[in-house]
């Protein structure tokens, strides 16, 4: 199928016309995100894993836990390692190969909102200080296409986080040996969510579907924590935005990060 | 008329004997084999199937909506939903004193606009060639696209265009259904353009299921949203 | 093949193996034809523990064009596991052992596939391991099948695939990740139906004779099992859950 990537003029003006009535497309409100679905455990052999449905957009995530070496100048921290890659089958347009810039923005953008939250405490996770800690690995893969990876891999690598078991290990005759007993949470300190909001003409709206993403002027991804406190944030897209739009965002994103948030800690109680 | 009809799958026997293998068929020996998921349909003298997925291949006459890839001086480059490329020669457009100097194509069609169109020629050896120079061909300027399986164009329209009847008369739509799957949905009200569209994805999703005209009319005939 | 667990009892007395089965059983198999949006044909698939994904596009323009043939399309086949789909975390470039089953693979759809229909285009199958259990390259194998006639490319015949093997000088049939590593032999097939050809054979391991040709034999009616669940499959999603 040829250049499925050129939206059609048609639907680009149908978006702004709406828009301009305070609608969307698909009937949702300019700060609405699209229903969210949450599978957890989708891959029972790793530590743990959720599978994310936002719109028709759908990403894996898979945790595994493992003892690795830590980095030279941490050795009193474990490892967290976040990435994320979109699969050739998510969407027609998308290549074999070395990752492109867009994808390895979105794997730093993802890592990053949950490292910057300090979700993981990774100072419990040391084994032998400075000669081997756990390293916790959270895999995305991008599965379906439709809009605001950025949002789907947050909340499936947080979610998958949430539901990890991981085990202990004892530093004995200089090497990482499971302990018996059972396997336990990570050392969880916060929830963090970040929330995408693209901006089209004057217009912002809260999780772009994919129609909206290829024809927006510009983005960007909060991402808050528990505490309601804004922990990181990348803009992107070749427009700006003014002062008062940017500060609107943050609160933007904090109260419905706040409601995404309930969703993922149902979607945890269920888990257990 | 056709006898036998039978769901059959790729490597699936149809029959056997005497019969030239027509569309999505192929005689191994003296085995009339489907080569896709469909329909089969056995004639006096022949075999085809009818294919329930799949993309669409261009056959001439076939009108088509089709969306502007790109242009050079000299012609237009088409998206028709198919491997193959659709060409639209300038001359279609601008008549024969078209002059590559003088007339620019961006100013008639551009890059993303919507089109109705006709294939002209196909051989498989190239692109289909493409007309938009009819009475009901030409750019689309109001309307939604919907993007069915080209498989599922024919229960669309449905038995001497029963289908695509009761939804424009039950949403006051006025709906254009490309062969190759793509369908442009223009209705005054927003309820009645949401209820076409569902409509429409109900028939590309379900085509198999025995009484679909029945499931559409009753889905048409709730009031307000569902 | 991995190193042997010496203490591991691959088959028990009363012909049941580690996991339960008897010799001629396969795992649990579940086929879903289509499921994603994007994609022009897809499948999804859990045979035992192994969970896969197949997505397909085509047939489509090939880039950079002089890889494509004037004569006939080209199958391109990438099979890819994610990090999390096996034991130790794997790195996600594609390592030798992917690289080979991918062609492997590949070799085993061709014959299938109606390539000289569609000149200068390509068909894609991505298969996506998401949790890997042995045998995922007969699992892979079936599901690309399927996920091929979800899309509608033309085929002469299905393929369907599964592993036999020898544990304990018993041939079994559809060998597991236990089995793989600590038996005698792993054998995976790959086999049309209706053409009655097999498209995909490896061997790993020492057989005699008379147990290579049983191996193969058992390996081909597994096949045949197996391709009543790709049938099923296709039926459930196009026929409603009518069959002819």
């Amino acid at each position: 199928m040829a250049s499925v990537s050129v939206l059609n003029e048609l639907k680009k003006t149908q978006i702004l016309e709406l828009l301009e009535q305070g609608k969307r497309v698909d009937g949702r409100a300019l700060d609405e995100a699209r229903e969210l679905s949450i599978e957890v455990n989708a891959i029972p052999k790793a530590n743990g894993s959720a599978r994310i449905r936002l719109g028709d957009t759908e990403v894996i995530c898979g945790v595994k836990i493992q003892p690795d070496r830590p980095f030279p100048d941490t050795g009193d921290k474990g490892l967290f390692i976040c990435t994320a890659e979109l699969l050739p089958l998510s969407h027609p347009t998308v290549e074999t190969g070395p990752p492109q810039p867009p994808v390895i923005e979105l794997a730093r953008v993802t890592d990053r909102g949950i490292r910057e939250s300090h979700m993981i405490d990774v100072s419990q996770l040391v084994i032998e200080k400075d000669k081997s800690v756990i390293g916790v690995f959270a895999d995305n893969v991008v599965v379906d296409y439709d809009g605001n990876l950025f949002d789907a891999c947050s909340y499936a690598a947080t979610m998958a986080l949430l539901t990890s078991k991981t085990p202990k290990w004892n530093w004995t005759d200089e090497k990482p040996v499971i302990a018996e007993g059972e396997d336990t949470q990570l050392p969880i300190m916060t929830i963090p969510v970040s929330v995408t909001m693209a901006k089209i003409g004057s217009h912002i709206v809260v999780d772009p579907n994919g129609d909206e993403w290829a024809c927006m002027d510009a983005r960007v991804t909060i991402t808050s924590d528990s505490d309601g406190n804004i922990c990181a944030l990348q803009k992107g897209g070749s427009d700006g935005f003014t002062l008062d739009e940017i500060v609107k965002c943050g609160e933007t994103s904090v109260k419905i990060g706040a409601q995404i948030r309930e969703k993922l800690k149902a979607a945890q109680q269920g888990a257990q | 008329m056709a006898d036998k009809r039978k769901y059959v799958i790729p490597g699936d026997v149809v029959t056997t004997g005497p019969f030239r293998p027509e569309q999505n068929v192929i005689l191994d020996g003296d085995k009339i084999i489907s080569t896709t998921i469909g329909i089969s349909e056995i004639y006096d003298d022949s075999v085809k199937v009818i294919p329930l997925t799949g993309m669409y291949i261009p056959k001439i006459d076939d009108l088509v909506i089709a969306k502007v890839n790109s242009h050079t001086s000299l012609s237009w480059e088409l998206d028709i939903n198919s491997c193959y490329v659709g060409f639209l020669p300038a001359q279609d457009v601008f008549g024969r004193d078209f002059s590559a100097h003088a007339d620019e194509l961006s100013s008639k069609l551009k890059t993303g606009d919507l089109v109705a169109a006709r294939i002209a020629n196909f051989d498989r050896t190239r692109d289909p060639l493409v007309t938009i120079s009819d009475r009901d061909l030409g750019q689309i300027d109001s309307g939604e696209l919907v993007e069915i399986s080209p498989s599922k164009v024919p229960r669309l329209i449905g038995k001497r265009g029963t289908m695509i009847q009761m939804i424009e008369m039950a949403t006051d739509a006025a709906i254009t259904i490309g062969q190759n799957g793509w369908v442009v949905v223009s209705c005054e009200s927003p309820e009645g353009l949401l209820k076409a569209k569902k409509a429409i994805q109900m028939v590309n999703e379900q085509a198999h299921i025995a009484n679909l005209t029945d499931q559409v009319k009753e889905m048409l005939e709730l009031k307000g949203e569902s | 093949m991995g190193g042997r667990d010496a203490t591991m009892v691959l088959l028990d007395e009363n012909g049941i193996r580690c996991d339960g089965r008897k010799i001629d059983e396969p795992r649990r198999i579940m086929i879903r034809a289509g499921g994603l949006k994007n994609a022009d044909g897809s499948a999804y698939i859990e045979f035992g523990d192994n969970k896969i994904l197949v997505g397909v596009f085509g047939p489509r323009d090939v880039h950079p064009k002089h890889m494509s043939n004037t004569d006939t399309g080209i199958l391109r086949v990438r099979y890819h596991m994610e990090p999390f789909s096996v034991g130790e975390r794997k790195n996600p470039a594609p390592s030798r052992r992917e690289i080979e089953i991918s062609k492997v693979i590949k070799e085993a759809l061709e014959p299938a596939v109606m390539l000289e229909k569609f000149p200068r285009t390509a068909v894609d199958v991505f298969i996506e391991i998401l949790q890997a259990d042995g045998g995922t390259r007969c699992a892979a194998l079936t599901a690309a099948s399927v996920a091929l006639a979800d899309a509608g490319i033309p085929m002469r015949d299905m393929v369907a695939a599964i592993a036999a093997g020898k544990v304990a000088d018993t041939v079994i049939l559809d060998v597991n990740n236990e089995e793989d590593q600590a038996g005698q032999a792993d054998m995976p097939i790959g086999y049309m139906p209706s053409a009655e050809k097999i498209t995909l054979l490896q061997l790993d391991g020492v057989l005699t004779p008379e147990e290579y040709k049983k191996c193969v034999q058992v390996g081909v009616d597994g096949c045949k099992l197996v391709y009543e669940l790709q049938k099923k499959a296709l039926n459930d999603k196009y026929f409603g859950k009518k069959g002819d």
